[in-house]
């Protein structure tokens, strides 16, 4: 059975949502000792938690044989973060507007949103091998 | 996340602690909601001051709650919402949609 497995500045944790915790435990104990504020540290933590939910769920469909990484970099007062999955992306256009009338009251398709309100900046690259997705925030 | 439930009045007042961010944790508040509904509880204030912060996850147990109750004449209302869940509600254009008190003692008296 794997596990979740910490190496430096990376959490690589098997495509399971019982492994949310262990990636928020991780990000933000490292963004506590940035010394962020807490405000800034829930607004990552929450996206964080946006990125890796679709990483497992709609990225590696939850298969048990892929990994989600997640790595985190400080260069100055710039945080990054890359969410890396073994699936094969997806076309965050072709996402509903989760603020049209009609969608309002849909459970889900909500999480990019989110994440674009809350980060800096959000880039999404794929290759052969997956999709990374990449954001920053700058500590205030 | 935690979760701790009671009455008051006559209202379901269900106490989550924590974060809301999905898997086994999101679905315990998920059920417990569901548990009083097949109970035929439908009025139920949910007090998020203890919660954290949640996720798109947390947002869609709430909206499911709330359509599921309306569906059978029933309610839900939100209290003491934190200025980090509230930030989330008005991004989400969602403040539109709770019907939010600043205590749990408000929003059980405004059931009467």
């Amino acid at each position: 059975m794997k596990k979740p497995m910490i190496s430096g500045d990376t959490i690589t944790i098997p495509s399971s949502q019982e492994y949310l915790m262990d990636v928020d435990i991780f990000i933000e104990g490292i963004l506590r000792g940035y010394g962020a504020d807490e405000s800034t540290i829930a607004d990552i933590a929450i996206s964080v938690s946006e990125l890796v939910n679709n990483a497992i769920c709609h990225g590696n469909k939850s298969s048990g044989e892929k990994d989600v990484r997640i790595s985190i970099h400080r260069s100055g007062k710039k945080i990054s973060i890359t969410i890396l999955d073994e699936g094969e992306g997806f076309n965050p256009d072709e996402i509903d507007d989760p603020l049209a009338d009609e969608n309002l009251l849909k459970e889900a398709g909500r999480g990019i949103f989110i994440v674009r309100s809350l980060m800096d900046s959000v880039k999404i690259s794929e290759d052969n091998s997956g999709t990374a997705i990449t954001i920053t925030k700058s500590l205030s | 996340m935690r979760l701790s439930d009671r009455e008051q009045d006559g209202v379901v007042v269900l106490e989550p602690k924590g974060k809301i961010m999905g898997g086994p944790d999101a679905s315990l508040l998920h059920d417990k909601l569901y548990e009083f509904i097949e109970q035929d509880k439908k009025k139920v204030v949910i007090d998020l001051s203890q919660v954290d912060w949640m996720n798109s996850t947390g947002l869609g147990i709430l909206i499911s709650g709330y359509t599921t109750l309306r569906n059978t004449n029933g309610e839900l209302k939100l209290a003491n919402v934190t200025e980090k869940i509230q930030s989330l509600l008005t991004i989400t254009k969602l403040v539109t949609v709770f019907e939010a008190y600043d205590t749990v003692d408000e929003a059980v008296k405004s059931f009467k």
